[in-house]
């Protein structure tokens, strides 16, 4: 048998489609870090700055979505590079989903600037943020590398942030308690308690597409989880 | 499930090439079943081998079994003409004979003999009808078939084909000389003469196979390499090599 590769524009075309979800992933993962910096410290450049990015990476996912179409239409891919062209619209749209929760992120930065948070929960959410900037680099990094141990870690960073989620709930709950003024800003917390628990959620999916992606495997574990 | 056809072992040389290697296939009841795979993979020489087309060929030899329902083609009681009756077949390029259109759908049914003109002419109906041919050519059934368009010409053979009610219908790349309209109009009767025919179609067009068979088998250097569903061959087939192949990445 001879070897080679004759549809060679179509492997560019695949490559281009790679390493637009590589973009818009890093710009993803930016937007993120730049939405929870700016809630620690705030910083209206930065929340400029995620608004921006979240616009662009919107116009990205529409960008990725119309080129995988062109794709499906001009070439009629077919096994593993048709998964391949699925899961990018399905990671685009998952990442697309994050940068709008860096975005309310930040939004919530603009809340609680004036604010001084309790430590305590504020020890849970700055914990819950570094795995789920982990887990944002972490799928990214799977999808890319088609990497199914890497999108398998998902599954676990997701059961910590999870724990820490219900501790951050319990702990700021108590706080509203203890100090009633503090409530109108606790609130605050509490949505970005929800909207970090959400973002690795979505960077749990897209391990999940990663996995699905190379073995046609359901991924039953996150679905049985997620109804408990 | 049913299987119309059963290949045990089969191999086949021509003088001292070894053409099919082994081949077990089994070929599912009133289904469709795509062949793919490279220009001299043996998938045509498959298919001539499963109505004794190759008999022809003086250097033919083969060993293994091919069943019919469950009897032996290659016993040597077995009436070739009969076969073929049994199992028809349409070519890659429309082959109309020379003759009116009625006669060519006639054609088969006089060779076994039939000569009442009412029964001819209600089998030439439902044939063509059943062909998808009807509407287009029911004026004119006296006019030479040769004067039909391509895509019209291959219905005709399939009409023909059908007329003398085989039990399956081998198609060797039956859409390759037609237009993308006419290969539409062919598909679309494939789907529907699979209630009551089992058909095998050889086709190089992967989206065809995915859109007219339910089963596929990938022929390579003479060998089945992978055969199945054909929505698990071409969304997750199991071999690299049938991934190679339909994804192109053969040179």
């Amino acid at each position: 048998m001879q070897r080679g590769y004759p549809r060679i524009r179509f492997q560019k075309k695949l490559d281009r489609l790679k390493e637009e979800v590589d973009t818009m992933g890093q710009a993803t993962l930016n937007a993120y870090r730049d939405a929870f910096s700016t809630f620690i410290e705030y910083d209206p450049e930065l929340v400029k700055n995620v608004m921006e990015t979240n616009k662009k990476v919107h116009e990205m996912g529409y960008q990725i979505e119309h080129n995988a179409m062109s794709i499906i239409a001009a070439e009629q891919p077919v096994a593993g590079d048709l998964r391949f062209i699925e899961a990018s619209i399905k990671v685009s749209s998952h990442l697309k989903r994050i940068c709008g929760l860096a975005s309310n992120i930040a939004e919530v930065a603009r809340h609680v600037k004036d604010e001084e948070i309790p430590e305590k929960p504020m020890f849970d959410l700055q914990r819950m943020a570094d795995i789920v900037d982990g887990m944002v680099s972490k799928s990214l990094a799977a999808f890319l590398a088609k990497n199914m141990n890497v999108a398998r870690e998902l599954h676990r960073d997701d059961d910590k942030v999870d724990d820490l989620f219900d501790h951050a709930l319990k702990e700021i709950t108590k706080s509203m308690f203890q100090d009633k003024e503090s409530i109108s800003y606790s609130i605050y917390l509490l949505f970005l308690a929800r909207f970090l628990e959400r973002i690795a959620d979505r960077a749990e999916n897209i391990g999940d597409r990663t996995i699905f992606m190379i073995t046609c495997e359901k991924q039953q574990f996150t679905l049985e989880k997620k109804q408990e | 499930m049913e299987y119309r056809i059963e290949v045990e072992n089969l191999n086949v040389y021509f003088d001292e090439l070894h053409i099919l290697k082994d081949i077990s296939l089994q070929i599912p009841k009133n289904a469709v079943t795509s062949l793919i795979g490279p220009s001299g993979c043996g998938k045509s020489t498959f298919i001539r081998t499963l109505n004794r087309m190759n008999d022809m060929i003086s250097t033919f030899k083969m060993d293994g079994t091919v069943l019919l329902d469950g009897e032996d083609i290659y016993n040597p009681k077995v009436d070739v003409v009969e076969l073929r009756k049994k199992v028809g077949m349409v070519f890659q390029k429309p082959n109309p004979f020379p003759k009116s259109i009625f006669d060519n759908v006639a054609y088969g049914l006089r060779v076994h003999g039939i000569s009442d003109k009412d029964y001819l002419a209600q089998k030439v109906e439902e044939s063509l009808k059943a062909a998808a041919l009807w509407d287009e050519v029911k004026n004119i059934l006296d006019k030479s078939a040769m004067g039909l368009s391509g895509g019209q010409q291959q219905r005709l053979c399939i009409a023909r084909t059908i007329a003398v009610e085989p039990e399956v219908i081998l198609m060797d790349e039956p859409c390759s000389a037609l237009d993308p309209i006419s290969t539409t109009k062919i598909e679309d009767l494939i789907h529907k003469l699979k209630n009551d025919f089992t058909i095998i179609i050889v086709t190089h067009n992967m989206q065809q196979a995915t859109r007219v068979s339910k089963y596929t088998a990938f022929f390579l250097h003479g060998e089945i390499v992978e055969s199945g569903l054909t929505e698990k061959i071409f969304i997750e087939p199991e071999d690299k090599r049938t991934e190679d192949y339909i994804t192109g990445r053969f040179g």
